[in-house]
């Protein structure tokens, strides 16, 4: 059959032109799903360290290393997961537990290499290694490996609805605005129970938090021991670096919570709240904590001011056996935590509570007192080993525009509503100031009008220099603000204070902003002098900061106090001025200026001062 | 005649899976046979004992590399039961669904073992292919291709991709469209009858007294199917068949793989149908802080090969205290695989023992 | 399930045979038997007779801060049995009552230092291999079991394997850390 076997070599010959139907491997990669779980991606700006993906691998194929030319900030770590590919299963746990969603996996699973140690790796993304992801006209499959990677080659990522955390809050229980608004009521009515049990569930036990906070908190600790229904352990965690608890479960500026991997995109924990819970909770300390002072050393020692720093610094030192003696012109403690949070956020019965346990432990406190006059300053140098100076800020400033001394100032407005009686209010209220301070001084100013003109209209008005996203106050205390219907005037700076005939407070003259800060980021506001606006009020309140006040010092002492260029007062590492055995923290010191933060400087002065007192001489 | 010892795997064309049988032969008849096995024992049980709940999940689909996905189920519906933990409705519908498919592949996985060891390659490599196109559906829908680590305590781990359905619908259809071939080469081939007819029998009064369970016990005409008697998932929520036969051969055994195989596609397109909108996961507490109450359960499923049951022991810690996996190969592998070998042939002892669908890993575990 | 009546008629029944053992009936309707090691097998046996014939599992759990071990029998019933082939297509409903479902947990247990029962082979023969299994990780011997050697290790040890107090990752350290590692040629 010639003839035939003749057409069947041309039949097969036709097949040499043809594309081949099996696939042709590796030339002809099979692309794999969108889903795929292949080699990791890290996002490293969003990446914080935290380290969870390391706690959740089966296998421990993660493992956190320091990198050390890596700029954190607050809420962040040196560390970056690495990976090993021998031990790795690609089941993406890590995936699904990664709080800022940073680490993905790729479709990329192409590595073959006769040395071990490449299959350990730092997985990084094309947004911060464009030498290993590679553009597709640069790739070749051939060389695909673990550093000769694609770009965008994302594959199985995260996804909130099916993370293994829980991004929202458990709602903490408020009065609601309008109700609140007509009287001192506390806004927030605190977790129960349940709820903070279901809160303190929430933590990853990362640790991020306890950076970030001033005075280095046991907080995974103590949330711990309120998830396993624990709050008298959690309270003894809490009293090992803060001793109160009370307050600063209501007023803490929570550093950590703006550091809490949950927060990158959800909700962070309600690590306050939770304090707070822990402090409400427990109705006597002093036998939950079974504290005992130290051992008496025979040293004694001053504190100027019962503060959040002069309380702790108090704990401190009386923890270690030293006698302290606290002197504070105001009838209790607190220092301006005492005059200056309004009682809807921080009832007086709080700061009782914390003051009193610190008193049961031995420390003596002098209220009532003033140093400077009821006691001189030199006497307690005699009379002590050391003296800690925690006299915070406690003089408001004032705008000193035309007529501003027909103003009132907001210490002395918020002090004298909590420590003596209510304020005679108008029906038009001004404040002026954009902090925290303002917010409360408008909020208590709007309460008062509520309760002295039931159903009447009222109006309070803030007038601030900034605009809302530079103003200084926390966002959560603006909104609350907002909520409670005062009325914002935001990049608007004062004049002039109008008066009527009578010579009584009518408005104030206002001019529109331009800017607040100068190039180098200083504060040197500058106006459009031609637009104008008149704002109608008859009361007007400053809030636009406070200052200290030395004056209790004698003067010669005073010119050898060195200041530092924030014009704060500097102190050495063991928190000493530079006057010796004076030490000194809280407002006076940092520019934080919150009770957290006060109570860290307590606790470096507190070993400052115990190490000063029992120096050989 | 004299009787010798004879070595039938780890290493052998008739073994599929690292198993081993020591036969006492008397020409080429087999006298006794006595399991060996132990080769792929990696001590599971004891590890899951030191991992967290949560860190068990992607561990337990590796006992059995044909059907990792009813070990991911049976540990879910274990923890779940335990911890309380409800599951959404769509997703018990797509656990179903996902099952069914994954019972699929791992029946034709079992067809390739079979038909290989019997000599059927182009069935062998056809019945792969087919099973490759389902890998590629689940590697779609989970990211990974074997071990998908995708039905977790709470639901599942992701919903279905965009246009998931249509493309499952129609790899459906594709290897359905092969059952005429596959039947014309295998099933209805006189070769696969002669060689697996009367081949490897289990009475029905030896099965119900040995703990048979799946196709083992199907092929003895007794409708024993977890999935109707004690329903989890989606099972009761459509209409579908438990088949059974009468023999209990061989041959008896993989036509009812056959009809199951067909009875899952089936039924995948009626649960597709039925298919509720809605949430997929309700969420499980945080795994770092996850603790189940005290307590034990026993659970069960139907896997491909029977039932597989997870007893599952909590002392209130982080951790299992216990779990003990009944796997049905166990019983079948190293029971009644015994019994059945007794005075076969030589030449059948791989027949008899991929005719039982014996999985090696979930034996050793 | 709770008041299931197939597990409250059982559980009179063995309650008033036995007297040495303790029944329980759980929220979910489980019925759990806990017997003494003298009576676990004929509670078996009277289990297989009433019904539960079907021996799903064999289990042991190292109980120790109790100082006990506890041999699981796990039992269920075959459903499919009495209905026939021919009730195909319809969940089981009719004839079996719901509670035959549910599977039995008959418990017994051991003093952990020399832990011995009877084997239950001659009740259900699919225990063999449990057993044999349980002897080799947990080490409890049974008796009149006919072929007690290894199912799955190659390995003596000195503390069976499987119980608490078997350190793992010491044990891995012991065992491989002696291995040298293989130099790779480059």
């Amino acid at each position: 059959m010639a003839k035939g076997s003749l057409l069947s070599s041309l039949k097969v010959a036709r097949f040499l032109f043809r594309k081949p139907k099996t696939l042709r491997y590796p030339f002809e990669k099979k692309e794999p799903a969108l889903r795929y779980r292949g080699f990791h991606l890290n996002d490293w700006d969003t990446c914080t360290g935290c380290g969870n993906c390391a706690d959740i691998c089966p296998n421990t194929a993660i493992e956190m290393v320091e990198v050390l030319d890596l700029e954190v900030g607050p809420g962040e770590k040196n560390e970056r997961p690495k990976l090993d590919y021998g031990r790795c299963c690609f089941c993406g746990l890590c995936i699904d537990i990664c709080p800022p969603g940073s680490l993905r996996l790729s479709r990329d699973y192409f590595h073959t290499h006769f040395n071990t140690d490449t299959f350990v790796f730092v997985p990084k993304d094309e947004k911060s290694d464009e030498e290993t992801f590679l553009p597709a006209e640069n790739y070749s499959i051939l060389k695909a490996s673990l550093t000769h990677r694609k770009r965008d080659y994302e594959g199985f990522s995260s996804d909130l609805s099916y993370a293994l955390f829980e991004p929202e809050r458990v709602p903490m229980p408020e009065v609601p605005p309008a109700e609140r608004t007509l009287s001192f009521v506390e806004q927030v009515i605190g977790y129960d129970r349940e709820q903070a049990v279901r809160e303190a569930e929430r933590c990853l036990e990362c640790r991020l938090c306890e950076e970030a906070c001033p005075a280095h908190m046991k907080i995974s600790d103590y949330i711990g021991a309120i998830y396993n229904g624990e709050p008298e352990e959690s309270l003894r965690k809490i009293y090992e670096d803060n001793p109160i608890p009370s307050i600063c479960g209501r007023v803490c500026m929570k550093h950590c919570e703006d550091a809490c991997s949950l927060r990158l995109r959800g909700e962070p924990l309600a690590i306050r709240w939770l304090k707070r819970y822990v402090a409400d909770t427990i109705q006597d300390f002093k036998s939950t904590l079974e504290q005992q002072p130290g051992e008496p050393t025979g040293k004694k020692v001053a504190v100027i001011g019962a503060g959040p720093g002069g309380l702790s610094v108090a704990y401190f030192l009386r923890l270690m056996g030293d006698d302290v003696v606290v002197f504070d012109e105001l009838s209790g403690g607190g220092g301006v935590i005492r005059i200056g949070p309004p009682r809807y956020r921080l009832p007086l019965a709080s700061i009782e509570k914390d003051a009193d346990h610190v008193a049961s432990l031995g420390v003596e406190f002098r209220y009532n007192t003033k140093v400077g006059t009821d006691v001189r300053f030199q006497e307690l140098l005699d009379e002590y080993d050391a003296v800690y100076l925690g006299i915070g800020l406690t003089v408001s400033r004032s705008t000193r525009v035309e007529n501003a001394d027909k103003c009132r100032l907001a210490l002395d407005f918020l002090r004298k509503n909590k420590t003596e009686s209510m304020s005679k209010v108008t029906e038009e209220v001004i404040v002026i100031g954009g902090g925290n301070v303002a917010m409360d001084v408008a909020r208590e100013a709007l309460r008062l009008q509520h309760m002295q003109y039931p159903g009447e209209k009222v109006v309070t008005r803030m007038v601030s220099l900034e605009d809302w996203d530079e103003m200084p106050a926390t966002e959560e205390e603006i909104e609350e603000t907002r909520e409670e219907a005062v009325e914002f005037n935001p990049a608007w700076g004062p004049k002039k204070v109008l008066l009527d005939d009578d010579g009584n407070v009518s408005g104030l003259l206002c001019m529109k902003v331009k800017s607040v800060f100068d190039d180098e980021g200083k504060f040197a506001p500058t106006f459009f002098e031609d637009q104008e606006m008149v704002l109608k009020g008859t009361t007007i309140i400053e809030a636009i900061g406070q200052g200290s006040d030395f004056s209790f010092i004698p003067e010669d002492m005073l010119t050898k106090l060195r200041f530092n260029e924030m014009r704060k007062v500097s102190v050495d590492e063991n928190g000493m001025t530079s006057l010796p055995g004076i030490f000194a923290g809280g407002d006076i010191v940092n520019t934080n200026l919150d009770a957290v933060t006060a109570i860290a400087d307590a606790k470096i002065a507190s070993e400052g001062i115990h190490k000063w007192m029992t120096r050989s001489r | 005649m004299r009787e010798l010892e004879l070595y039938f795997g780890p290493q052998h064309l008739g073994m599929v899976g690292n198993l081993s049988i020591t036969l006492t032969v008397e020409g080429d008849r087999v006298v006794n046979a006595a399991m060996n096995p132990g080769y792929l024992h990696r001590g599971f049980e004891k590890l899951m004992e030191q991992r967290s709940w949560i860190k068990n999940f992607p561990m337990v689909c590796r006992m059995n590399i044909l059907d990792p996905d009813s070990m991911e189920m049976i540990y879910a519906m274990a923890v779940e039961k335990l911890a309380g933990i409800e599951v959404p409705e769509r997703a018990h519908y797509i656990r179903s669904i996902y099952l069914e498919l994954a019972r699929a592949g791992s029946h034709l996985f079992g067809l390739w073992a079979y038909s290989n060891m019997l000599g059927f390659d182009t069935v062998a490599q056809w019945a792969m292919y087919h099973r490759d196109l389902i890998l590629d559906r689940f590697e779609e829908l989970t990211g990974g291709r074997v071990y998908h680590i995708y039905i977790w305590p709470g639901g599942v781990r992701r919903d279905f991709p965009e246009g998931f359905e249509d493309r499952l619908v129609s790899t459906l259809h594709s290897i359905g469209g092969c059952v005429p071939d596959y039947d014309a080469t295998f099933f209805n081939n006189r070769l696969f009858a002669d060689r697996a007819r009367g081949i490897g029998v289990v009475t029905r009064e030896d099965a119900l007294a040995m703990g048979a369970v799946g196709q083992v016990l199907r092929a003895t005409g007794v409708d024993d199917d977890v999935r109707k008697i004690d329903p989890y998932a989606a099972y009761d929520k459509v209409p579908w068949d438990v088949h059974t036969s009468e023999d209990g051969d061989a041959y008896s055994r993989v036509w009812i793989v056959r009809n199951e195989m067909i009875e899952s596609v089936h039924m995948i397109f009626k649960l597709l149908d039925a298919m509720p909108k809605g949430e997929v996961y309700n969420r499980i507490p945080n795994p770092f802080k996850w603790r189940i109450p005290e307590g034990e359960t026993y659970v069960r499923c139907e896997s491909s090969r029977g039932e597989l049951g997870l007893y599952l022991v909590s002392d209130g810690g982080d951790k299992p205290y216990r779990a003990h996996f009944r796997t049905p190969s166990y019983t079948h592998g190293l029971t009644i695989l015994e019994k059945a070998l007794k005075g076969a042939s030589i030449s059948d002892v791989g027949n008899i023992m991929m005719s039982l669908y014996v999985v090696a890993p979930e034996i050793d575990r | 399930m709770n008041d299931s009546p197939m597990n409250g008629q059982l559980k009179k029944k063995l309650d008033s045979v036995f007297r040495d053992i303790e029944t329980d009936v759980s929220d979910d309707g489980r019925l759990t038997i806990h017997a003494t090691k003298e009576s676990v097998l004929t509670v078996l046996s009277l289990l297989k007779d009433e019904g539960w014939s079907f021996l799903q599992l064999v289990s042991c759990v190292d109980w120790i801060k109790q100082d006990e071990i506890e041999i699981v029998y796990v039992l269920s019933s075959y459903v499919g049995v009495e209905d026939g082939p021919d009730a195909k297509g319809e969940p089981y409903a009719k004839g079996e009552p719901d509670a035959k479902r549910e599977s039995i947990l008959l418990k017994t247990r051991l003093p952990r230092s020399e832990p011995s029962v009877l084997t239950a082979i001659h009740v259900f023969a699919n225990a063999e291999p449990y057993e044999r299994e349980i002897h080799e990780l947990f080490g409890v011997h049974f008796e009149g079991h006919p072929r007690l050697t290894p199912l799955f290790l190659d390995r003596e040890y000195k503390i069976p394997p499987f119980r608490k107090d078997f350190d793992t990752e010491q044990y891995v350290k012991d065992v491989f850390d002696s291995v040298p590692p293989i130099d790779e040629e480059s």
